[in-house]
């Protein structure tokens, strides 16, 4: 395994980490100091990091853990019901409708544990272990949050309708 | 048959089906049951195009300054690297992506396009559009064959600099993984490869690297229709 240097491996991250940052914080300010504290971390604490093992999850996770503990974040930690609910099945077209705006506006209201799992999974492209992984939750609650969270939004969605 | 239940519908559309052959043959037979899996995808790609967000430059330059001066490594004096920021932020401004990448390895530029929020400049399915659209961008050309009917599919070109030279690169689709194909006329070494499978050949006088997190057979299969 070849040891590479952590900006090497850090820097092509950092759109991913930057757009994150800003649907976690959901602003512009406050995203650049999470992003900046985030590799800053992450390069003092790159000697405990396994050079094999997952860097992007395991600097997903560094980016949360200092998102929850600042004054943003803890406001975010609020008890949120997990039940997934009947009804709102996926269907197809009215999606097309749905304008960029109204999604966004619904992706920005759910709460944290949702709308963290939307993200990796559909802007990142995370698969269900890598998201279980930065997110260090069961691979069970990624598959039952993501289907809460893509309720919630078509919910928003048809509510607009 | 019985119909997929919710969470199959969804690990479909995820990509997250480990056996995914019963459900692809009920999905064949059932069109609400297709009708759902394909509601899912619509609503996952809605989510990406409307969650994307892309940094702005002074921003990663920023950070960019900091972890350098923090890890030692920057012999550069603050003024300079502060003109040299400024010059590669205009470069990305002025759509020159270029030789901020020149020395990286190509893993780094298929994971960092792939990351990127617009990830190609010419965005088509359509050979006939990314072919003609590198021509005077790359100081060669290169035949794109057809991939209707195969399971690949083009999803769009940038030009990209690789060891020094402008290299063309062309995005593949093969379901939900995205493929990278780099055409130069000189040799790119599969260095650091760590992670993804690439294959090289040279045809034509040109060196092609293709670089994706498919088995090495799809790779294969792929470099067969060129």
């Amino acid at each position: 395994m070849s040891e590479q240097p952590f900006e090497e491996l850090a820097m092509p991250l950092f759109a991913s980490l930057y757009g994150y940052a800003r649907w976690l914080t959901r602003e512009p300010h406050e995203a650049e100091d999470l992003v900046q504290e985030t590799y800053l971390k992450a390069l003092r604490g790159f000697d405990s990091f396994r050079q094999g093992t997952n860097f992007r999850a395991w600097m997903f996770r560094i980016l949360r853990n200092t998102f929850l503990t600042s004054r943003a974040g803890l406001k975010e930690t609020a008890e949120v019901d997990e039940e997934i609910e009947d009804g709102s099945t996926p269907e197809t077209q009215f999606m097309n409708r749905a304008s960029g705006e109204a999604l966004r506006r619904a992706i920005e209201n759910l709460p944290l544990i949702f709308r963290e799992v939307l993200l990796l999974s559909d802007v990142e492209n995370m698969s269900y272990k890598e998201i279980s992984e930065a997110l260090s939750i069961p691979i069970g609650t990624v598959t039952s949050r993501l289907m809460r969270a893509r309720q919630r939004v078509r919910k928003a969605l048809e509510d607009i309708r | 048959m019985t119909h997929l239940d919710r969470e199959t519908v969804q690990r479909y559309a995820d990509g997250e089906l480990a056996d995914a052959q019963g459900a692809e043959a009920h999905l064949r037979e059932c069109a609400s049951c297709a009708n759902q899996v394909v509601g899912e995808m619509q609503l996952k790609r809605a989510v990406r195009d409307a969650a994307r967000t892309a940094p702005p430059d002074v921003v990663r330059m920023r950070v960019q300054r900091r972890i350098s001066s923090t890890a030692g490594r920057s012999l550069l004096p603050a003024a300079a690297a502060a003109v040299i920021a400024f010059i590669i932020g205009g470069l990305f401004a002025a759509g020159s992506i270029a030789s901020r990448w020149s020395t990286r390895e190509l893993a780094d530029l298929h994971a960092t396009i792939l990351a990127s929020a617009s990830p190609v400049d010419v965005l088509s399915s359509d050979r006939h559009t990314v072919k003609p659209w590198f021509e005077g961008k790359i100081p060669f050309s290169f035949p794109i064959p057809e991939l209707n009917g195969t399971p690949f599919r083009v999803i769009g070109g940038r030009v990209v600099y690789a060891h020094q030279q402008p290299a063309a690169y062309v995005m593949i689709g093969k379901g939900n993984h995205r493929l990278s194909l780099f055409v130069s006329r000189v040799t790119l070494p599969l260095r650091g490869m760590d992670g993804y499978d690439a294959i090289t050949w040279r045809s034509g006088g040109l060196c092609y690297v293709l670089v994706g997190d498919v088995p090495r057979a799809d790779l294969e299969a792929l470099r067969q229709l060129f």
